[in-house]
Parts: structure tokens; sequence; C-alpha cells
């Protein structure tokens, strides 16, 4: 599997130097690779489909796109109907091919905010057939741009045809890139420019000659904004050269690169919402450009790499002592994992790091005879009742659960409220995922215990299911009765509830009750799956903890979520949070997690 | 830039509300404590952390125990024990960080230096083991020669008049640090993370919260961890839960003073 993902992702995007530390196959690049996977090489198919530039691999702005374009897929999936089982290739493609400016496509919200630097804007991946000029004509590619009108004596020199791509260049990304290579162009002519403008700039003039666009020149080897006689900048270029155009949203600066080779910093003076654009001026001219489809000729990874390495310099040169003066920064990270455990009902993991940390101390202490202060670990008895109602949860013995909770803590187990609801739920689920494993024992090829190992480890099934068949037949019908049963109960108790989340988990749970195995349905068998055990329990205690008055969550917590909100803020207008993010910390643990 | 604006809780700072909002998994932070757990060296909580949160380990017991083990030695002081170990464990480790290994003999003359210094007796075991030990290594590298001299210091000097970087060197907190680095040179070898995720995360919450703050990002005076004490925001999930609310105690301290709760 890893090697199918890292082959596509590399085919896709060229290998070698993915922005973090030259891996080329990240965690997030399993997200993608659903989109990937049934990509082929011809040029036109790529047009529509989502793609990752190899410089934006693993960002927190492509990590959203992928989400929001998941989001997308899977409501168009719903809207198309019975045949659930669709291989992902037949989907429709979820942009309409008259959404030219891609509007429902390219600005999603994120639920539960009102934000505005929540909006995200899509990447550029095509030039606007409705934001260009006369005299040109966009191939069916959408990215090469040919000069097709003729060229009358009427027209006057300053004139030019110009266009724009159909998304703006996103700030969030930190920098952003795009690259044009003239396709063909009059030796020692090229009236072509390459650069960016916002949507005041008129098209009618070669880019940077107008207020509020900037370019380089192809004839001259000059940059331009906002005047027609620019100033010196680097050498013309000419038919088979790959100009590169680059804006560094964080310095607000813009650069250009020539076949692979940065000729240095133009402009220094950006604003507005800037979209890449080109123009053209003669018969003849045509340019194609890559907006991250294909791998670049200049290698704009690592310059987006030494970035992000150096943000990540100056974050672990910072100290940590304003979170608490009194603690040195191993003593802070003592504090916050222990009272997480504590908060969390984590009984036994807190007392034996407890001790482990008096010891560290102990061993610290010059004077043998000193007595440390012990970190005292109260024998909290709602610790030790969440711990109880957790295990059971975690067993998937949710009547268990539900009799502890009820016998410590009552109200919580409000009949309208929704962990209620939720614990139903997964009863219902964990009748259905019994009745499926005993089917599945039966299914399980008879002495051929290596086969029956390996498949019930895929399957995620617990073990001891060895029972004789009449026994295990009588017993599944048992169970899908009293399955059929209670799903019946549940139905009839929240059918007419208006809470969008118990309609949506409903429709979530009860088709698992019309296969035969769910197990065996891969669309299915997440929902089977016993990490939803570990959801549960966690919204139960959070529950919990909460009508006893107590904070939701844990110190630890709240700096996962501040930091969170902190780098969002940073992320605006393309400053240092475009290159780090929480998410990044934890993925790097799952990462390596093999020793 | 942040909009202030927000429908709930009007006298509540839009950051804080936000913060409120964040999904905050706890696979998250269950992989972020297993992962300190185990990259700091604490094998009984890690083992318990696995069993308790049903997660899979992230490294045997046995490596996370001897490195703990070396750990300790280096804490109580005893180097002569840590470097045996460390070398038990993996012989490259020293052979290939000069620097470390020396760091860890000059230690160990330290502590020779203080039983010396508290019998008020004898300095010939500490002179041998200098000569013996870090003498011929001194010449490698300038600064072992500059680090070897002012250890050296500390047999002449009496303890009460020693310079801030001198009394440095007998107080319990270079043991740490030291241990420290001997960790991450042996998770270095074995994987190519050497610091636990949470480590991290803290200091980007600070880093996060300085840069904003310089570049005049709208915040509240005060970003309280809640690390003491129960705080302001237990009402953080009643948007979603109809049962919450009721049973809070509105004489709850809140320590960000500027946040007057609402019960819904």
């Amino acid at each position: 599997m890893d090697g199918l993902d890292g082959r596509v992702s590399a085919d896709m995007m060229g290998s070698g130097d993915a922005w973090r530390r030259g891996d080329t196959l990240q965690h997030h690049s399993r997200i993608f690779s659903q989109f990937l996977a049934h990509d082929d090489t011809d040029d036109s198919s790529l047009d529509g489909r989502f793609f990752v530039p190899s410089y934006l691999r693993g960002s927190t702005y492509m990590r959203k796109l992928a989400e929001a374009h998941r989001t997308k897929q899977n409501e168009s999936k719903r809207s198309a109907g019975s045949d659930l089982t669709a291989d992902i290739s037949t989907i429709p493609d979820p942009v309409p091919s008259g959404s030219h400016r891609g509007l429902s496509h390219q600005i999603i919200e994120r639920q539960s905010s009102s934000q505005d630097e929540d909006v995200l804007t899509s990447l550029p991946s095509k030039w606007n057939k409705h934001d260009m000029w006369s005299n040109i004509e966009i191939q069916p590619d959408g990215r090469t741009v040919k000069y097709t009108g003729p060229r009358t004596h009427n027209e006057r020199d300053h004139e030019a045809s110009a266009v724009r791509a159909e998304n703006h260049m996103p700030a969030q990304c930190g920098i952003y890139y795009y690259e044009v290579e003239i396709v063909s162009s009059k030796k020692d002519d090229t009236t072509i420019a390459v650069g960016f403008s916002t949507k005041n700039a008129t098209l009618s003039r070669s880019i940077g000659w107008e207020p509020e666009s900037w370019a380089y020149h192809g004839d001259d080897g000059r940059c331009f904004t906002a005047h027609n006689s620019g100033r010196h900048f680097g050498p013309p270029f000419n038919q088979g050269d790959v100009i590169g155009c680059g804006v560094n949203f964080r310095e607000n600066t813009a650069f250009f690169t020539r076949n692979g080779v940065k000729i240095g910093s133009a402009f220094d003076d950006l604003r507005g919402k800037l979209y890449p654009a080109i123009s053209l001026k003669k018969p003849g001219e045509t340019i194609r450009a890559n907006f991250g489809q294909h791998p670049f000729v200049y290698n704009i990874n690592d310059m987006v790499k030494e970035q992000r390495e150096k943000i990540q310099r100056d974050i672990e040169a910072t100290s940590t002592s304003h979170l608490d003066p009194d603690l040195n920064e191993s003593e802070l990270l003592q504090t916050l994992v222990l009272q997480f455990l504590q908060h969390d009902g984590y009984v036994e993991t807190a007392r034996a790091f407890a001790d482990e940390i008096t010891v560290e101390k102990e061993a610290l202490s010059l004077d043998p005879n000193a007595k440390v202060a012990g970190t005292s670990i109260k024998d909290d008895e709602d610790a030790n009742n969440r711990q109880r109602i957790r295990a059971a949860i975690l067993e998937g013995d949710i009547d268990r659960a539900l009799k502890y909770t009820s016998t410590y803590y009552p109200d919580v187990l409000d009949h309208d409220g929704y962990v209620y609801f939720r614990l139903r739920c997964r009863k219902f689920v964990e009748m259905i995922r019994k009745a499926a494993q005993l089917r599945l024992s039966m299914d399980k090829p008879r002495n051929n215990g290596h086969l029956g190992a390996s498949l019930s480890q895929l399957m995620d099934v617990d073990e001891n299911m060895e029972l004789d068949e009449e026994h295990l037949s009588s017993e599944i019908e048992e169970l899908e009765r009293n399955m059929l049963k209670y799903g019946q109960t549940l139905q009839a108790e929240y059918a007419n509830d208006p809470r969008k989340e118990v309609s949506q988990a409903l429709a979530d749970i009860f088709p698992l009750a019309a296969y035969v195995n769910p197990l065996k349905e891969p669309m299915f068998s997440h929902l089977l799956d016993r990490s939803g055990r570990v959801a549960v329990a966690e919204e139960l205690n959070s529950a919990i903890l909460l009508s006893l008055g107590k904070s939701s969550r844990a110190a630890l917590e709240k700096v996962y979520a501040q930091t969170t909100v902190l780098l969002e803020d940073l992320r605006q207008e393309g400053g240092v949070g475009a290159f780090v993010s929480v998410q990044d910390i934890v993925d790097d643990i799952s990462k390596h997690n093999q020793f | 830039m942040a909009s202030s604006t927000s429908t709930t809780t009007p006298s509540k700072h839009a950051f804080t509300q936000r913060v409120q909002d964040v999904r905050c998994p706890k696979s998250d932070i269950n992989a972020l404590i297993l992962d300190y757990l185990t990259m700091e060296g604490y094998s009984m909580a890690a083992a318990k952390f696995s069993k308790e949160a049903n997660l899979q380990p992230q490294q045997d017991d046995a490596s996370i125990r001897s490195r703990q083990e070396i750990q300790h030695y280096i804490h109580i002081g005893n180097f002569e024990a840590a470097i045996e170990s460390l070398n038990e464990y993996d012989p490259a480790i020293l052979d290939e960080d000069e620097s470390l290994h020396f760091a860890l003999l000059r230690l160990q003359l330290v502590e020779l230096i203080r039983v010396c210094n508290g019998d008020g007796g004898d300095i010939t075991e500490a002179l041998k083991f200098a000569q013996e030990h870090l003498g011929p290594r001194a010449p490698v590298n300038p600064q072992f020669l500059e680090d070897l001299e002012k250890t050296m210091a500390l047999l002449l000097i009496p303890q009460e008049s020693l310079e801030p970087p001198l009394a440095a060197l007998l107080d319990p907190s270079i043991r740490r640090e030291t241990a420290d680095r001997v960790n991450r040179a042996i998770m270095e070898r074995q994987s190519r993370r050497v610091i636990a995720g949470i480590r991290n995360l803290v200091k980007m919450r600070c880093w996060a919260e300085n840069t904003a703050r310089d570049s005049g990002v709208p915040l509240p005076d005060n970003i309280d961890i809640g690390l003491h004490g129960d705080d302001s925001d237990s009402l953080s999930n009643s948007l979603t839960h109809s049962e919450n609310g009721r049973h809070f105690d509105n004489g709850t301290h809140h320590e960000n003073g500027h946040e007057p709760m609402i019960t819904t």
C-alpha cells in the first residue's frame, strides 16, 4: 500500500524533494492518494482535478483544501444516489464544466465558525476564459494560451492581450509559485509578459504596464509595475525558456526564475488579491502554464523548506517560562501530562507517572536525606469511576457503561441529551459488530489457522470466537433479532428528532443492518471499528466532567487548541503560520512511531 | 485579521470563543502523551498508558527501561555506571560523539571533586581520574581543554566564592540537561525524532503567542492554559450538549478575570 502511494504521488508531483525532510511518502499523501489513484498522464485529464503542488505538500492550507474537496466529493457521492458502492473514479467531477469561476467549489466555509479567515480559496489551476482580452485563445487543456488574432496596422503598439487565472494566489500558502513555458515566440522579440495582477488591471495592455499589475517581460528582460518603462531586471527570454513567478506573502515580495535559476526579487509593493497573469502581443506567441500539476523546473520546494526550518529553529529557541514562571521546561511538561492523566481519569498511569517523577526528583537532589515533596495523587473516587466507565466502553460493553453512569452520574444520562443518544447508537453498533464477528468466524476456513488469523486481524475481530456451528447459527439469529428490535426502538424514539447530528448518525448506522456481514463491506466496516469506542468514551467522559463543574478540557488540550488558533491568525496574509502546524507534530509521531 | 464579532457571548474575547470551537481530538492528545512518556523514558507510565488508553506501545518496554536506567544513573550522579550502561546498550554512541563522552567524564570528575571537597581531604583520586581520562582527550578540541581547566578550578576555589558558570557545574540541573542530551543521542540512533512532540507543541504555543502579539493580532491580555485550578471555560461544549450548564457553579474562580461567565 505504502509503495503504491509513494509511487503514485511521486509520479504525480516529482519525487525526491518533498518539502519535509525529503520524504517522498508522507502521511498526507495518503489522504490524496484516492484522488491520484485513477489519474493518468494525459494532460487534459488533469483539468479540474485535485492536485497538490510539490512545495505545498503537507501544508495546513493543502490539508484544508483536501478536506474540503473530500467533503465535496462525499456530498456528490450521496447525491449520486443508490449506487453506494460506486468506485470513486465514477463519481462525477465536482466542478461542473460551466462553473468557470468555480464559486461553489472555491469558497468553502468551515462549520462552527463565522470568521472570515476561514474562507478557503482554491489554487489557480487554469486560465480564465471569462477574464481575458480578445485575440488570444485558451487551448482545451486550460493552461495553454495562443495569440490567434491577426495583427492589423490599426492596433497600436501599446496594446496587448492579457489573461488571468481563475483563482487568485492564496496568501495562506505563505509562498505561491507557478511557471510558464514559452512554447513559441519570435526569436529575440518575445513580447510576452509573465506575472500577476489584481482584477482592477486592464487586460488590453501588457501585464506590468498597468497599475496593480506586476510582470517580467521577454523582449527586454525588464520588470514592470504600473509603468511602461520598468527597470532593469534579468535576461530577455525566448522560445523554450521556462519562466517562474513566485510571491512570498510573508515578506510581501515577488521573485522570478528562468530555466530553474532564481533571478532575484523583483517587487516589494504587492497589494490586493493577486491572480497569475500573462500577456501576449504578437501572432505565433504561445505559452503553457504549470500551476503545480507537474513538477516545477525551479526547485521551489527547497525555498519553502528553508523558510520552514528557519521558523522551526525559532520555535525551538523559544522559552516556555511565561506559561508558568515557577516551572522549568521539564517540570512544566511533567505537570501538563500529569494533569491530563488525572483529568481524563487514567488513574493507574497517573500513579505510575507520579512515582517516576518522585524517583527522578529524589535522584536529582544532592542531599540524599532531603524529603522531596512527593507528587501527590489524590485517590479521587471520581477518577476511579470514570476509569471504570471508560474501560467498559473500550471493551464494547455499553450496557455496563450505562449502568455505572446512571449509578454514579445519573444527571449525565439525561434522556434528551446527545451523549445518551450516542451511547445507544454505539450499543446498536456493538450488537451488529458481534453478530458480524460470529458470522466471520463461521466463514473462517477450517484447518487454515494462518489465513483465519490474518483475516481476523485485517477485520479487527476479537479473538476467542470458537464455538460449534449449530450453536453459532442460533446465537447469530438471536443476536440479529435483538439487534433489529433495538434498532427499531432507536428509530421510533429519534426519527423525529430535529437535531441534524442525530438524523445524520442514524442515517450512518442503519444501513449496517442491511448487510449479511458489514465487516466485509469496505464502505461501512469503518463504522464498526474499535476506534469508535474511544470517541464515545471520550464524549461521555467530557459530559461527566462538565456535570461535575470541571473544565471539559485539560490544560494540555487548551495548549493544543490555543496554538491552533494562534497559528491560524499567523497564517492570514501569508504569515509565518503558513509554514507550521499542530497537525505536523501529531503526524510526525505517527509517521515515526516504529523504532 | 481576527474579527471581534462573537454572536453568543459578546463579553467574551473572540479569541477565547475560537479556542473553544477548535476540535481537539483525543486521539491526538493520547498520541502526544504516549509519545512523551516513551521518549522521555517513563517506562512504567508508558506501559500503563498504552493499556489504559488502548494504544499500541510506541517502543518495547525493555528499550524504554534501558534509557530510563541510564538517565537515572546520570540524575543521581553515578556517571561511571551511566557510561557503562550506555556502552552496553550501544557502544557506538559514545564512540561517535566525543563531546558527549567528554561531558560525561567531566561530570564524573566533578563528582569526585565534590566528594573530596566534602571530606576536606584527599584530592589524589580526582587528580588521578583527570590525568587518566580527561587529560588525554583534552587536546582534541580546544573547548575540551577549556572545560577541563574550569573543572579543575573547582579544586582550588572554595565553593562559596565560585563564579556562576563554575557553580553551575555543581548544580544538579546540569545532570538533568546531560541526561536529556544522552537520551536524545540514543533516540537519534533509533528514530529520526529526538524531541517529544509535546515539547515541540508547548514551545510552538509560546512562540505563536509572542509572534502574534508582536504583529498586533488582537488577543486577550492573558491567555491562561488552566494548569492550576479549574478555569473559565467549563461551558466549552455547551453548544452541542443540551444537558450542560445547569451544574455549573457560578462561584468558580476565574483566572482570566476579564471573562464573566454567561450561563445559558
